[in-house]
């Protein structure tokens, strides 16, 4: 803010929390200031193009400290992974570890021109190739493609991917097969990129928390492509009629889809390819410890089959067979699906995820999932007192995988909502756990392997303490957040009558 | 090194609270015979000192733009990052948080991302923007997705002067789809109006030109949008440089309808392609069909300005089937680059680095024309930062000879997939100086005889 006699000193009252409320940097505009400068034009100066050109657009002038003081201001006001405890299910927000920041910035990664020759790089070529066969043992699968800027592109590449198999005579031979079947526990994306790819999308039901295999049989029939699953799946378990399901699927000539969003649970515990798996997306930015950023970038690449192989985008890194240098971008690639993005890949987080599968190793890759699916035993049974757990009973052996679902029944019977829980779990700095997915009213807490036994120990108190507060007192559930940067942030509003871009 | 924190020692007591004797009980839904009995086969752990020698040993093996002066582009380029960008986009806060599905916990990067949105709508002289996609390419192939959806006509007009890879992506995005992708000609160049004219119909959704194109060239913007328009209905969807907004005139006063471009010039390093940045920007009254996250300005229940996720309706986790796009999430981290780059850079800067990318490339341009066997592919077109020389040698050549001389001369038309064989399109940023400029003309002199 600047020293102007207008300002009001009591400004900062309308903020709450510690983090004052910081004003937009277009607010905060000092015109004729500047935050950089660039090298004299060394040049003679060319006549511009007259009637193409136009007026600089109207972005604020601040000087570099003010820069930097907003976003840190900025920066403030947020939970993160680094702040806070973050459980949110099926998000798999793990400790993003350093070394692989360090890595990625390294100038001869982020400085490499993404059309230089295969000779120029030959070491990036070298970790994507080591990446690509990393993640195809993982899998327990053939081929792996880099290239998918997420898990929905994954998925999204995949069903191409699928389809392109089956138009192609000379591959599955049958054109028909257009419907894609998933689980009534779908992720929102699956559905979505059905729709995308023109492809019908068929629900098949649940039972207790698993595929109906009834239900499986009845509709997989010979216009049925694949189905797509999330094993373990959404409701945090792991479907042991797998193999039974892609049996089904392969009878029937259809291919099983694996989402697998939910990896860091059987990481070097089973693979994919082992249970019946034909093709797959990975998440990187779930299951390889590469930062969420706020939502993005992250990495989604898919690994499959041999027979599926060659419809995978182009292009592809792999040894070379000749020549004087070791790895090179295949571009020849008859029967693929063609371009998914413009270059090769997210390369910077692949990077990350190539120092974190070298960083843990076969035995550390266990060790994650080993500890991510005890941490989150560990919160189930130390919650299963006050939360109704639907698929998670320690005495009779019903163990979750890496996440669980409780449902608050008692704080809902009494009129407290699952925002309310939610809000309040900000004042006592735990991220929320996703909410109300894959079931109404449920709590989808994932801890991963990352925490310490006593930020376990804190959420279980702090989960206690939410429950005890809703029994003394609802209103002030109502109320929550109480100590955060803002009350309870007014949704519908801004549905109704959208402001996404500040108008003075 | 796995990173937990979990020691041994815990096991014991987290497992009686369980009620379980060992891990392996927690598995025991994994069927016997689909377990792994062996340990993966990948290479041993390495300690983050390992981890690091073997990086910057690979890292060394490249031969890239820090060591060699680039004039590379094509559709990403090696421009000027404020020491700022690097700064910001590595805070902890924004490095590992996720999507602000929690508006009270996020109140930083959501507010972060209305800028983004309010400074991108602003570039491109646009309504509304959208807090990123995944890139350029995907960008577009999302704005034909949603001319498709918004006319429900089934015919899209792409202008062959696109770069290559958005056309494919494109191509690729379409081809399960009843729906008709119609490639215009381009006469030296640049895009025929004529052309354009003939090829609408009743049943054009939209009409889509890039400005700089893939030569480098100024297309027509406000005259080609005039022509689609003369069709009711018919969207104009402009592919911009963001760069280029800071001297020409933008999508929007030319009156575009959707704007779609690739963010990497804003403080994106080039990384070998990724990730990088998708803008989408559009017109009020296509709001709502927008695909990808937007960020909306509203109260808080005691009266504070805040802000959250909007118009989620619009998504795949509420609406499947019906959603606008399968997009899960932005490109987060490379939006706070951006906004925190246009933040730095101001106007002036912004149109700082412009008009040294235009005079630079103009005064290359200039003197390479000079030079005997060297012609403009395109004499005469109005250019930005990029231009295509028809070379009396391969463009191959001439990129291995600049490996001798420690520069990247500019990148084969032939690599795209378009052009001949001689053709080599060099970009030159504010980043070239008159002396690397001066040393590329030597070096192509030298090809040359």
């Amino acid at each position: 803010m600047n020293d102007s006699p207008n300002v009001n000193p009591y400004e900062q009252l309308k903020s709450r929390g510690d983090h004052p409320a910081e004003p937009l940097i277009f607010e905060k505009h000092n015109p004729g200031a500047q935050a950089i400068d660039l090298p004299p034009l060394d040049v003679d100066e060319a006549p511009l193009p007259g009637e193409r050109c136009g007026e600089a657009p109207e972005l604020p002038e601040l000087g570099q400290l003010d820069v930097v003081r907003h976003y840190n201001h900025l920066a403030r006001r947020n939970f993160s992974v680094d702040d806070n405890f973050y459980p949110l299910g099926s998000c798999t927000m793990k400790y993003n570890p350093r070394i692989n920041e360090a890595a990625a910035a390294m100038s001869g990664f982020v400085n490499a021109h993404p059309l230089q020759t295969d000779a120029d790089v030959q070491g990036l070529l070298r970790i994507l190739y080591e990446l690509r066969l990393d993640l195809a043992e993982i899998a327990g699968l053939d081929e792996v493609s880099l290239q998918p800027c997420a898990g929905a592109h994954g998925e999204w590449t995949s069903l191409k991917v699928i389809r392109a198999y089956f138009n192609d005579p000379r591959g599955g031979n049958a054109p028909q097969r257009r419907k894609v079947l998933a689980p009534d526990t779908a992720h929102g994306t699956n559905f979505a990129s059905c729709t995308m790819c023109g492809a019908g999308l068929e629900l098949i039901g649940s039972k207790d928390g698993l595929v109906d295999l009834d239900d499986l049989r009845a509709k997989c029939d010979d216009e049925t492509a694949a189905l797509m699953i999330t094993n373990p799946n959404t409701a945090g378990l792991f479907d042991g009629q797998i193999v039974e399901i892609a049996g089904i699927l392969h009878e029937a000539g259809a291919l099983l889809y694996l989402d697998g969003a939910n990896m860091n649970a059987i990481l070097g515990k089973a693979r994919p390819g082992d249970f019946g798996v034909d093709i797959m997306h990975y998440n990187t930015h779930k299951t390889f410890s590469t930062p969420h950023g706020c939502g993005g970038p992250g990495a989604g690449p898919i690994a499959c089959r041999d027979f599926l192989a060659p419809y995978l985008p182009v292009p592809q890194v792999k040894r070379s067979d000749a020549g004087d240098i070791e790895f090179v971008l295949d571009w020849n690639r008859p029967k693929s699906i063609g371009k998914v993005r413009s270059f090769f890949g997210q390369i910077g987080v692949l990077l990350r995820a190539w120092c974190y599968i070298r960083a843990c190793g076969p035995d550390g890759l266990r060790r994650v999932s080993e500890t991510a699916v005890l941490n989150a035993n560990y919160l189930a049974a130390c919650l299963a007192d006050r939360f109704e757990m639907p698929y998670f009973d320690a005495a009779a052996g019903r163990y979750c995988a890496h996440e669980f679902i409780a449902i608050p029944r008692a704080l809902l019977d009494r009129g407290v909502t699952l925002i309310d829980i939610a809000k309040r779990m900000i004042d006592y700095g735990v991220h929320p756990p996703t909410m109300h997915w894959p079931v109404r009213d449920c709590l989808m807490v994932e801890p991963t392997e990352s925490e310490s036994l006593d930020t376990l120990d804190r959420f279980v108190a702090v989960m206690r303490r939410i429950a005890e507060e809703a029994e003394e007192d609802t209103g002030r559930m109502h109320a929550a957040p109480h100590h955060a940067d803002v009350a309870r942030v007014d949704e519908v509003a801004a549905a109704r009558s959208p402001v996404i871009v500040w108008r003075p | 090194m796995d990173y937990v924190q979990i020691t041994p020692e815990q096991h014991g007591l987290m497992l009686q609270r369980i009620g379980a004797t060992s891990i392996d009980d927690l598995f025991t839904t994994l069927p016997q015979d689909v377990r792994l009995n062996r340990s993966l086969d990948i290479p041993a752990a390495l300690s983050e000192l390992e981890i690091q020698k073997t990086l910057s040993e690979l890292a060394g093996a490249n031969y890239t733009a820090d060591r060699a002066a680039c004039f590379m582009g094509a559709g990403a380029y090696d421009h000027f990052i404020p020491s700022v960008v690097d700064d910001i986009a590595g805070k902890g806060q924004f490095l590992t948080a996720y999507t602000p599905y929690q508006a009270e916990a996020s109140q930083g990067s959501l507010q972060a991302f209305f800028e983004f949105q309010t400074q991108i709508a602003r570039l491109s002289g646009m309504d509304a923007a959208n807090a990123s996609l995944y890139e350029g390419a995907n960008a577009a192939a999302e704005a034909v997705y949603m001319a498709l959806n918004v006319t429900g006509k089934r015919r899209v007009l792409m202008a062959s002067t696109i770069h290559p890879h958005t056309r494919a992506v494109i191509a690729t995005a379409t081809a399960d789809l009843p729906i008709d992708l119609v490639e215009l000609p381009a006469v030296n160049g640049v895009t025929d109006v004529d052309a354009l004219r003939d090829a609408l119909d009743e049943d054009t959704a939209a009409a889509m030109i890039a400005s700089p194109n893939v030569f480098g060239l100024i297309e027509d913007w406000a005259g080609l949008f005039a022509a689609a328009h003369e069709k009711t209905g018919t969207l104009a969807i402009a592919v911009f440089h963001p760069i280029a907004c800071g001297l020409l005139k933008r999508p929007g006063e030319c009156e575009a309808d959707i704007a779609v471009g690739e963010g990497q010039p804003l403080g994106i390093p080039l990384q070998y392609g990724g990730p990088y940045l998708g803008l989408f920007a559009a017109r009020d009254k296509l709001l709502r069909k927008m695909p990808g996250r937007l960020i909306g300005a509203t109260t808080d229940a005691e009266g504070r300005r805040s802000f959250c996720l909007t118009l989620q309706t619009r998504e795949q986790h509420i609406r499947g089937a019906k959603a606008t796009s399968n997009i899960c999430t932005n490109q987060g981290l490379l939006a706070i680059r951006a906004t925190t780059y246009l933040s730095t850079m101001g106007p002036t800067g912004l149109r700082g680095v412009a008009e040294r990318c235009y005079h630079k490339a103009h005064y290359a341009a200039q003197r390479i024309s000079a030079l005997d066997s060297y012609q403009p592919a395109h004499p005469d077109q109005p250019f930005f930062n990029e231009f295509v020389i028809d070379c009396p040698v391969s463009a191959g050549r001439i990129v291995e000879a600049g490996r001798d001389a420690g520069l990247l001369p500019g990148v084969p038309l032939d690599r795209l997939g378009i052009g001949g064989e001689n053709q080599l399109l060099i970009a030159v940023t504010e980043k070239r100086t008159r002396a690397e400029i001066d040393e590329l003309v030597d070096l192509l002199k030298e090809v040359a005889s």
